[in-house]
């Protein structure tokens, strides 16, 4: 009788230390390998779409003057054979806005290392111009509609 | 017989209580760490907005301010005057590096803000796409704002 409630005492007791076993293992998942919260990533992020094209529809180039809107909206008139060509280098607008784009990426988000989608459309699946590659995960998207023929969208997806 | 036994379930127990209190200790250091990353991260957040924002240097017309716009000629009046009066933005914009850097069409470089540490903990880099309005011309160049905010030491 006496040696069963001995048994019956370290029962209890392994029972004890498996609960703190396991609410130990609880603390440890959820307390000490908590990341920080990446709130400088997800400011960079998102300011990063909206004012990187935002400031890339606003810049002038040296096709005569013109902006990039300008000359995107001449693009879409006729992406085939746009009206404009640039005097400096005999290229056509939709030609040396991909050209422009890509300088400035280069300059940018591939120095830094972020992996971006860049795109013009007036339908999603056939873009006019296209540059980067499509995010596979998380991305932070920015589009910006341009009246020309009809409305043109250009967008941008910085990846996560 | 029953005092020894006593004398091991106490023993057994104060093992369990120092255990737990160093476990308690690690999960409170753990988690400081992870503040302390946080404030920093949100610090250098709050100097890269003050930078953009900096009356000093935004473009406005007839009193209206436009966003994500730097104003070349304020630019470089700015930089010299910040320069004069480091004391003033150092209560704003602490221990940073402020780099206005044009890259088309014509890629130019300025220093606004320069408060940089020569030995640091470590550095946060903001990088901010912004026009530079040169308004003689009434033309927008690209640019990027390029913000180092550093750790001291500990």
């Amino acid at each position: 009788m006496k040696n069963k409630k001995g048994q019956m005492e370290i029962m209890g007791l392994a029972i004890v230390i498996m609960l703190l076993i396991v609410g130990m293992l609880f603390v440890v998942r959820f307390v000490i390998t908590k990341e920080p919260e990446g709130y400088k990533k997800e400011f960079t992020q998102s300011q990063l779409a909206s004012n990187m094209l935002n400031t890339l529809l606003k810049t002038n180039t040296d096709c005569p003057d013109l902006t990039i809107t300008e000359l995107l909206q001449d693009c879409g008139h006729n992406p085939d054979n746009p009206a404009i060509t640039c005097s400096n280098n005999g290229k056509k607008s939709c030609q040396f806005v991909e050209d422009t784009a890509k300088y400035i990426f280069n300059q940018t988000l591939d120095e830094w290392n972020i992996n971006y989608h860049f795109t013009v459309y007036f339908e999603e699946d056939n873009p006019i111009i296209e540059l980067g590659s499509t995010c596979p995960n998380d991305q932070k998207t920015e589009i910006f509609p341009i009246p020309s023929y009809t409305t043109l969208f250009t967008r941008l997806d910085i990846c996560g | 017989m029953h005092t020894m036994e006593t004398i091991v379930v106490l023993f057994v127990f104060f093992i369990l209580l120092i255990m737990g209190f160093i476990f308690y200790v690690r999960v409170a250091q753990s988690n400081i760490g992870t503040e302390q990353e946080e404030a920093r991260q949100l610090k250098a957040i709050e100097i890269a907005q003050r930078a953009m924002f900096l009356p000093e240097i935004q473009c406005s017309e007839e009193n209206i301010i436009s966003n994500n716009c730097i104003d070349y000629l304020k630019l470089v009046a700015a930089s010299e005057i910040i320069k004069q009066n480091e004391l003033y933005y150092y209560d704003k914009l602490g221990f940073s590096n402020i780099t206005i850097t044009q890259i088309y069409p014509n890629p130019k470089n300025w220093t606004l803000y320069d408060k940089s540490l020569e030995e640091y903990q470590d550095k946060i880099i903001t990088n901010i796409p912004i026009s530079i309005f040169d308004p003689r011309e009434k033309k927008n160049s690209f640019g990027v704002m390029k913000v180092e905010y550093f750790r001291t030491k500990e």
